[in-house]
């Protein structure tokens, strides 16, 4: 899960859309936070296999966005549920 | 960037209703000074007396719309440069991030060809379709006839502009037609009764 600053453009729709063109990403979800002047804040959900840090966050950048967080991660072979999100 | 991209971003920067809007404005505006140059031109140079074959004024006429071709594509150009550059100023300084080379930039480079484009075709179809008759004088049309005919040529192309853009905007469509087609009449009164 990341936090992304971007610009009003490009919008929501086209930027998660461009968001699933690498290959190991399988989906992605996203949601906008806040609005401010200039720039917009998105929580963007990423779920792929083999996900490259590295080469998701130079496609971001290329998308003119910025992470500014990374707020949550799963690895391994399941998913394992966070037992502290509250119900 | 390979041709690929380049067209995706072309096609993503035409999408924009924003910029379809501003190249319409610019192609619409710089149009009107075209027709309405080449009207003045051509009746001016036949009035003169100066002028007695349908190929000088051809010549007089592609002079005026590679001026103002030039004029559209060089001031647009450089007006929305500076435009993209202060917007991206501001972009960068609240992003806090270098956005060189990235698509928001290559979208301003993209909508700056398209914006210039739009301001240079106007001008010069606008000659091109007011000289058309020319190209028939000696063959069909005697030079005055041609002159007749340019200026018809001018005033319904005012015309269909003003319809389209009465259309879009949801008012009366022939009078906005009108409306635009009397300016090429106001310009070619004007020219005729110009001492000399």
């Amino acid at each position: 899960m990341l936090d992304i600053l971007k610009p009003h453009e490009p919008k929501l729709v086209p930027f998660t859309e461009q968001l699933t063109e690498p290959e190991e990403i399988r989906g992605v979800t996203a949601k906008l936070v806040d609005i401010e002047e200039n720039v917009r804040r998105i929580r963007v959900t990423v779920e792929g296999e083999d996900i490259d840090m590295e080469t998701l966050e130079e496609h971001i950048m290329d998308l003119s966005g910025s992470i500014h967080s990374i707020d949550e991660v799963s690895c391994g072979e399941t998913i394992v549920d966070d037992p502290w999100l509250p119900n | 960037m390979n041709p690929r991209e380049r067209l995706a971003g072309l096609r993503r920067v035409l999408g924009k209703e924003d910029v379809r809007s501003l190249a319409r404005r610019y192609f619409v505006a710089n149009g009107f000074d075209g027709t309405l140059t080449s009207i003045g031109v051509v009746l001016g140079a036949y009035m003169g007396g100066s002028v007695d074959s349908g190929l000088a004024i051809i010549g007089i006429g592609l002079g005026a719309a590679i001026g103002l071709g030039t004029s559209g594509i060089w001031s647009v150009w450089e007006i929305e440069r500076a435009e993209t550059s202060r917007e991206l100023l501001q972009l960068e300084a609240a992003m806090m991030t270098d956005l060189e080379d990235t698509q928001l930039t290559r979208d301003f480079r993209s909508e700056q060809i398209v914006l210039a484009l739009a301001a240079a075709t106007g001008p010069v179809i606008g000659i091109l379709v007011t000289l058309f008759p020319f190209l028939l004088e000696g063959v069909f049309l005697s030079l005055f006839q041609a002159v007749l005919l340019s200026i018809a040529f001018g005033v319904l192309l005012l015309g269909a502009v003003g319809a389209y853009m009465g259309s879009i905007s949801k008012q009366r469509w022939y009078v906005a037609a009108a409306r635009m087609g009397l300016a090429g009449l106001v310009v070619a009164i004007i020219t005729v009764f110009l001492p000399g």
